[in-house]
């Protein structure tokens, strides 16, 4: 019961040490170790768990036995391969020299090896095998088996001379032993991979390759062994008991033999010696006193033609010995045969009655003796204990001889008195083999009755098997581990040359899929991979090439649609080079190579301007497409004469139709009419422009927008109005410059726009819109472009309605007013002298207007009526008369001229009439000429 | 308006075109101020010149006072319109025009 416990803590021992380094490897503080330190920590630590494995070992029946191979595999197969070496090598040392204090020294060398080889055992399998990994408990359990296994193999290669003692010691250790180890190493592998819930190599539902063919080898080399086991142990079973059979028939023929001889021998002399005191003649009362004088059963006398004529028996007197078969034997006698002796056997007068008959010729006839059993065993005894004195069956057996009872005459070890059990004779018939039990073991036994004794040969059964289980347990032995070796060696060769060059094909091939088409795959360790991997490199290759081709059609064909949208936008600046009552300026930067932001705008007539900004939803060619469509349906409606909220109207009527892929523009249009300034505008869900007032700053134009364009049929636009002056700009932008991103995400924003549109408010428009997107690009950074990038920018410089010029009156604006007038003069056939007058008149009074005024709008007038030709300045400064100044000196010298006053001067000269006068906050000053 | 200068030596003669207002004077300003170094005959040729405001006047007599200083200075081919406006401020008592 105590080494039951002991063997059992011993078995259990690893499995807690298992466990017990599992969290330790899992705690940061040790992970700190580098790998080589905690290898060795845990080698030492299961080195000390296998010497007291040793130490712990249990005997049974003068056998040793412990678990000593368990700790080593656990720390290969589960820790690392140095972990497992290094347990297996101190255990395997220790136990080497534990024979100074008391180990069995038979077993020293197997054990050393055996624990040392454990070791590595674990190591080579979790490198090799397991990639690595921790084993499942099926690994752990086939482990430990074949690692004992090889052990008792061990037991009986190092003591090779003396197979018997052997085989001895590996019988009764091995079972206990290789389930005791068996069981530990399965155990720690199966409470390691519940407790880490790592389905161990089972992580995919779809087995792989390995784990099927594993399976499947498992199962081959299983069904194998199971075969060649049952064939080696048929074989060897029968050929035991072939020889046993063998060897206990022809012992037993031979007693049989002696016997019979002895005993034919003995009954022929007593018969030739009546013979020779019997003549024909003698009677049956002779025949008596003989049988009594030679101690003879019978004695019958037979004359010439085979009837008894005198006997000892009265009533075989007169019997015709040619009547019976066993008699009829004897009738040779009578043709010239000298003796004839018959074994023991049932007679053919009365077979109840047997008898051993010997016959002699005599004179005349024959005489016939016979004996009971009991008569000449008598006799030839001596014979029959010599015969089997020095005979021995095989090694272990021996011969048994009873008598008729069954009482022994001649037992195991000489004379003996007790008594077998009968044997029944008709179940178990003569010279056949059966199992008895004597002497307290099986025992084959095969019996032979002779001469009335029965001769049994026996041969313990452990005797006559001891060769058949030797050779099954190295047989099997050796096929557990040839059969375990060519498991890891077939495993092994697969996933070295199948499995491992398919994942690494499949490494390849996944860094393909993921796009990286420079991978090559080369796996060229045997002919078919290597055939494998040209074919899916040169499936790449043409891969790549078409993509590269169609990448480069596609890249054309987006080069020539980037051309066709980017024409179809005006993008030559300034676009109206003779008007300069107005700036514009607009760009698309797309980010992709086409976009669906798009500007547009167009004369609607001489007077009247219309510019928008529109964003198409989503990027890229369909959004490309459908700005086109929109751009054109916007502009036809426009220049059709619509207001700008019909034609936004119309345009979504038309875009909601067939709209199947949903799509939808925000778009913002204004009309300006140049004569008057008035900005009538519509918003369809577009960002707010940005306006800047003459000498303000740009503020947001926020009004209500309406529904997106294409988004709902039936949406009515409404049309805005604001009041724009010389001076004045407008800023349309797309939501790509405030939603443009920086690389952390951020967004431009409208504050940021508002910024960078101040700072840039004196700019023309063309510098402002680049300003803009220099800013968002310094903003973004390295961050990608993310959305279209489109604005427009407007700015009015002056109203001109028939002959009346109005204008914010700076430097700018002079050379407008001069422009208009030369324009205006040419248009009124004015002679030159008279224009030249009117010039000069202009350029006296505007740049005092534009210089002294202050005021923030201005207008001139010039028209004929018949002949009189009038120029009408208006400006809204502070009141001032020129007329009412003195005329200069124009006497002086030229160093004492002053030039102040020159100018009005002048204009008065020249002019028919000057008048001035204010009214309504406004100078007028009107002149006349006649021509 | 164009400016057309040819030195020979110290004698300067400026070719001027187009019309000299108050948009255009600053120009011609700028002109004489980096020519004048050295002169000692300015010649203004008005051929090309269609008409004078008080802002070119003051140019003009600013280059006069100039070449008072450091030799002379005449005006050619001036045209009725200009010869009107020299008329009226009394700039033909002060100017050589041939």
């Amino acid at each position: 019961m105590f080494n039951l416990l002991k063997f059992a803590a011993a078995t259990l021992l690893p499995v807690v040490f298992a466990v017990f380094f599992y969290h330790l490897e899992k705690k940061p503080s040790f992970l700190d170790f580098p790998h080589k330190k905690r290898q060795l920590i845990i080698g030492l630590a299961f080195g000390v768990l296998t010497i007291f494995a040793n130490e712990f070992s249990i005997s049974s029946g003068g056998v040793p036995m412990n678990v000593c191979d368990a700790a080593p595999l656990v720390a290969g197969l589960i820790f690392g391969g140095p972990a497992g070496i290094i347990a297996g090598i101190i255990g395997g040392m220790e136990r080497w020299f534990a024979v100074y204090w008391g180990a069995d020294i038979y077993t020293r060398t197997a054990c050393t090896l055996g624990t040392i080889l454990a070791g590595f055992l674990g190591a080579a399998v979790r490198k090799y095998m397991l990639d690595d990994k921790k084993p499942s408990w099926v690994y752990g359990l086939a482990m430990g088996i074949t690692a004992e296994v090889m052990h008792m193999l061990l037991v009986f290669l190092t003591n090779i001379s003396d197979i018997a003692q052997a085989f001895s010691v590996v019988k009764i250790c091995a079972m206990p032993m290789i389930t005791a180890n068996g069981l530990s190493v399965m155990l720690s592998a199966l409470v390691i991979s519940r407790l880490g819930k790592e389905h161990l190599r089972k992580a995919e539902n779809v087995q792989n390759i390995s784990q099927t063919f594993q399976r499947w080898l498992a199962v081959c080399v299983l069904i194998a062994f199971a075969c060649t086991g049952f064939l080696t142990y048929t074989l060897q079973n029968r050929l035991a008991n072939n020889s046993a059979d063998e060897l206990l028939l022809l012992n037993m023929e031979d007693v049989r033999n002696d016997i019979n001889e002895a005993s034919d021998r003995n009954i022929l002399n007593n018969a030739k010696e009546i013979a020779l005191h019997t003549t024909i003649d003698t009677t049956s009362e002779e025949l008596v006193q003989m049988a009594e004088t030679y101690g003879i059963a019978e004695i019958n006398l037979i004359d010439k033609n085979g009837i008894i004529i005198a006997t000892t028996y009265p009533d075989f007197l007169g019997y015709d010995m040619a009547s019976g078969k066993q008699s009829s034997t004897f009738i040779p006698l009578l043709k010239g045969t000298k003796s004839i002796v018959q074994s023991y056997q049932p007679t053919s007068f009365d077979p109840s009655l047997s008898r051993k008959y010997a016959g002699v010729a005599i004179e005349g006839g024959a005489i016939q003796i016979g004996y009971d059993a009991v008569q000449f065993q008598a006799d030839i005894q001596t014979q029959v204990m010599d015969t089997v004195r020095y005979r021995h069956v095989g090694q272990d057996g021996y011969i048994v001889i009873c008598d008729e009872n069954w009482n022994v005459v001649r037992g195991k070890s000489g004379e003996s008195t007790i008594q077998l059990t009968p044997i029944d004779t008709d179940l178990i018939p003569e010279n056949t083999r059966y199992i008895g039990e004597l002497y307290g073991e099986n025992t084959y036994c095969v019996y032979t009755k002779a001469e009335g004794y029965y001769i049994i040969t026996a041969l313990p059964q452990s005797a006559a098997m001891f060769n058949r289980d030797i050779a099954v347990y190295i047989l099997m032995f050796m096929e557990i581990t040839v059969f375990a070796s060519l498991f890891a060696l077939v495993y092994f060769l697969i996933k070295r040359l199948v499995v491992d060059n398919i994942r690494e094909i499949n490494r390849s091939l996944a860094k393909i899929t993921g796009g990286n088409l420079d991978v090559t795959v080369n796996v060229r360790s045997n002919e078919e991979f290597a055939s494998l991997s040209d074919d899916i490199n040169s499936t790449v290759v043409t891969l790549k090439r078409y993509i590269s081709e169609a990448e480069a059609r596609i890249d054309k064909e987006l080069e020539f649609a980037k051309s066709i949208q980017h024409s179809a936008l005006p993008s030559v600046f300034p676009p109206y080079p003779h008007r300069k009552d107005f700036e514009i300026f607009a760009s698309m930067d797309t980010a992709k190579e086409v976009g669906g932001d798009f500007y547009d705008f167009y004369l609607l007539n001489d007077d009247r301007i219309a510019f928008l900004i529109a964003d198409v939803s989503g990027k890229g060619i369909p959004a490309a497409m459908f700005m086109m469509t929109a751009k054109t349906l916007i502009k036809d409606f426009a220049e059709s004469g619509m207001e700008v909220n019909d034609a936004f109207t119309r345009a979504n009527a038309k875009l909601c139709e067939g709209n199947d892929a949903g799509m939808f523009v925000t778009a913002w249009m204004g009309y300006l009419d140049l004569k008057t300034g008035l900005l009538s505008y519509a918003n369809a869900g577009h960002n707010p422009p940005v306006i800047c007032r003459k000498d303000g700053t740009f503020e947001y134009l926020r009004t209500r927008p309406n529904f997106i364009l294409a988004g709902m049929e039936g949406i009515k636009y409404k049309k805005h109005e604001l009041q724009l002056f010389p001076g004045d700009q407008i800023y349309l932008y797309t939501d790509g410059v405030t939603e443009a991103q920086d690389v952390n995400n951020q967004l431009y924003g409208e504050a940021r726009l508002l910024d960078v549109l101040n700072n840039n408010r004196t700019s023309d428009v063309t510098s402002l819109c680049k300003a803009v997107h220099a800013d968002v690009d310094v903003f973004a950074g390295e961050a990608d472009q993310f959305d279209d990038i489109t604005m427009l920018a407007f700015k009015l410089h002056f109203l001109k309605n028939g002959g009346t010029l109005t204008v914010s009156p700076d430097m700018a604006s002079v050379s407008y007013v001069t422009d208009f007038l030369e324009s205006q003069l040419e248009k009124l056939e004015v002679p030159m002298k008279v224009a030249n007058r009117i010039k000069i008149a202009t350029d006296e009074i505007y740049s005092n207007i534009v210089r002294y005024s202050g005021a923030e709008s201005a207008s001139v007038h010039c028209d004929i009526k018949k002949t009189t030709l009038s120029l009408i300045f208006r400006d809204n400064g502070k009141p001032y008369n020129p007329l009412e100044n003195d005329d200069p000196d124009i006497t002086s010298s030229a160093e004492d001229r002053e030039i102040g006053g020159l100018g009005v001067f002048m204009v008065k000269k020249m002019m028919d009439s000057v008048e001035y006068e204010h009214t309504d906050g406004w100078n007028v000053l009107t002149m006349r000429m006649n021509i | 308006m164009t400016i057309e200068k040819i030195v020979n030596g110290s004698v300067l003669t400026m070719n001027i075109g187009g019309r000299l207002d108050t948009t255009t004077a600053p120009e011609l300003e700028a002109a004489i101020d980096a020519s004048l170094a050295g002169i000692e005959e300015l010649t203004l040729d008005l051929e090309a010149l269609e008409y004078v405001s008080s802002a070119g006047l003051r140019v003009i007599l600013k280059a006069q006072k100039i070449m008072n200083a450091q030799g002379e200075m005449k005006l050619i081919h001036v045209n009725e319109t200009i010869m009107e406006v020299f008329d009226i401020t009394g700039f033909v008592d002060i100017l050589t025009i041939e």
